[in-house]
């Protein structure tokens, strides 16, 4: 499905500290299926998380979120996760939700200017990250063109797929070069 | 401007043949791809984007590496029917390099088997594909939807990494120190302090550390969250090549004049023995002050400790003394070849005879697939993490250690300095 950075995500924010790693997103050594990796996700930091989190919550936390192993944060999107914004993330973990995609923002500063249970504002086009209840932003690293067309595609594989129907089909456009709607 | 290894590396497999600095995204070549145990999952994200009898192609024969490892003999049902699968599409695809029944890790097969040279770019869909930096290559984990894209068109993007030098000068002592010292630093400069960059180690003790040591320091470049954890190649990495690979490669060096983000200087010397309590790598303290902690069970193994000079500590530290009383001390060598080295230097019946369970080699010792933990149990480890459940319950406790201090507290039956137990030394 297609991504659409610059529509505005506003939502409730689910506060984590720094170091999250990916067993704690994804708890698959102790539970194989999703169903119930959606009810133990990031438990081991917030018990109360699985059970409390509401579709179309935002997920903020400090440096390094999702360090460790290469898992993606598919269970996040499950929960209903509609962004994450963090001071820093561990480089496999931002390729992953670039790839999936699940929007995915650094934003420097955002443990500062927001409290867990507040509301928070994401506005990718002007790049800031708003706390609208006491106008309190920063900014938010925006994604080179290359990035953001993955986006646009609807993540990796759509993307590699595109590509490759254009490869075969011998001289159609190639997806990573079509400017976005 | 002089390059640093991870600028030449980048340019050098830049599709546009232009070359690149620290912070451009660029498109770049693959010289090789790590496939693991996982291999379906990749699979599954071809068929839901399209692909309806899964991949079409693999791009190039001679660079793919299919290795199902982790977790052989399959532990579970669900091994069992995933690796049918896998046998299939490595057939169907006909994929030339697969092994599928030999127990092991890949980020140690890979080398044994002499799939890696110095100045390659290697991918892999596992984190600690860091690992072959050891080797002078630049490797790096990958999303398995990254994967997806490379076996299709052998290319991918990155952002060109800003580097780290880290100095290590010092003298190696008669045991390993890798897991102290890449601790230590974790422990001083936080478990991120080289976030998605390449780090160039370099320094007196450099030339000193085995190629085991270096496997070591490369493999958990990760948990200090780096994209390259690179060796300069040196007269080791040329023997260790040689004896396991005919193919031509090109070394990757750095300019003198080539610009870092930052440098750190480790002197070994007067490095004390450290842990990482649990549940974070970066929580790191010198043994003495957890000293004491009773341990319910002791693990060597893992692509960050499970060779031969981690096995080869522990069996001689056992010479003439046992394991405590209710410790269960577990060793898993990281690969075959690993484990008949240990077999053939009469390691493996020291370590039976003092009261060792050497277990088939894999990465079940990293996770709670060998080796549970119940509530309230104490673990120490020379395996690459702690977090939290990384050993089954959430409520044990998981300390990680290098093999010398896992060993001393196996023998003690608490975490101690390993000098208090090995007078030795």
């Amino acid at each position: 499905m297609n991504f659409d950075l610059n529509r505005l995500i506003r939502g409730r924010v689910w506060k984590f500290g720094d170091s999250v790693d990916t067993d704690s997103i994804n708890p698959y050594y102790l539970y194989s299926t999703m169903e119930e990796m959606k009810q133990h996700t990031l438990e081991s930091f917030r018990p109360e998380f699985p059970k409390e989190v509401r579709p179309g919550d935002i997920l903020v936390a400090g440096r390094n979120f999702g360090c460790g192993s290469h898992r993606p944060g598919v269970v996040l999107r499950e929960v209903g996760i509609a962004a994450i914004v963090v001071e820093s993330a561990s480089r496999l973990f931002l390729r992953n939700n670039i790839a999936l995609p699940l929007p995915i923002f650094i934003a420097p500063g955002i443990t500062g200017i927001i409290n867990d249970g507040e509301t928070l504002e994401i506005d990718y086009s002007p790049g800031l990250v708003r706390n609208p209840a006491t106008g309190a932003s920063v900014a938010l690293r925006k994604f080179p063109p290359m990035i953001e067309r993955i986006f646009e595609c609807g993540g990796l594989p759509e993307l590699a797929r595109q590509r490759y129907l254009a490869e075969i089909a011998g001289g159609a456009q190639d997806p990573r070069h079509e400017s976005g709607p | 401007m002089g390059q640093t290894m991870a600028e030449k590396l980048l340019s050098g497999h830049n599709l546009a043949h232009s070359p690149v600095k620290a912070g451009d995204f660029v498109e770049v070549r693959i010289d090789g791809a790590m496939c693991h145990y996982q291999f379906m999952d990749i699979h599954r994200l071809a068929v839901e984007a399209g692909f309806k009898e899964g991949f079409p192609r693999v791009w190039d024969k001679e660079r793919v590496y299919l290795l199902v490892d982790h977790h052989q003999p399959a532990l579970a049902q669900s091994y069992a029917d995933e690796n049918v699968l896998i046998r299939r599409e490595a057939k169907r695809l006909d994929i030339k390099y697969f092994h599928d029944a030999e127990p092991g890790i890949a980020h140690q097969m890979m080398p044994d088997y002499g799939y890696v040279r110095a100045g390659e770019l290697v991918v892999g869909n596992d984190s600690h594909t860091i690992a072959y930096g050891a080797l002078n290559a630049g490797s790096t984990g990958i999303t398995r939807a990254d994967m997806m894209y490379v076996l299709l068109f052998g290319e991918l993007w990155f952002q060109v990494p800003a580097s780290v030098k880290i100095v290590l000068e010092g003298r190696q002592p008669n045991y390993p120190i890798a897991k102290d010292i890449i601790m230590s630093l974790a422990g001083k400069y936080g478990d991120d302090f080289a976030q998605n960059m390449s780090i160039e180690f370099t320094g007196s003790l450099v030339p000193q550390l085995s190629m085991d040591s270096r496997m070591c320091l490369a493999t958990q470049g990760v948990e200090v969250a780096a994209k390259f954890a690179m060796f300069p190649f040196d007269e080791k990495t040329r023997e260790y090549l040689q004896a396991r690979t005919d193919k031509p490669y090109e070394p990757v060096a750095s300019d003198p004049d080539a610009e870092y983000e930052k440098e750190i200087v480790l002197n070994v010397d007067q490095m004390p023995f450290v842990v990482a309590k649990p549940h974070q790598f970066g929580n790191v303290v010198p043994v003495d002050e957890v000293r004491g902690t009773r341990i319910d069970q002791a693990l060597i193994g893992s692509c960050s400790n499970g060779r031969f000079e981690d096995i080869e500590i522990a069996a001689r530290m056992l010479r003439g003394r046992k394991v405590a009383k209710g410790v269960r001390f577990i060793v898993s060598p990281s690969s075959q070849q690993v484990y008949l080295q240990c077999l053939r230097a009469g390691l493996i019946e020291q370590l039976v005879a003092a009261g060792v369970q050497v277990v088939t080699p894999g990465c079940g010792v990293c996770q709670p697939k060998v080796g549970y933990l119940a509530d309230g149990e104490v673990c120490i480890t020379a395996t690459t993490r702690n977090f939290k459940g990384r050993k089954g319950s959430l409520n044990a406790e998981i300390y990680l250690g290098g093999p010398l201090t896992v060993t001393a507290a196996a023998v003690a039956g608490e975490i101690v300095n390993p000098r208090e137990v090995f007078n030795e030394l």
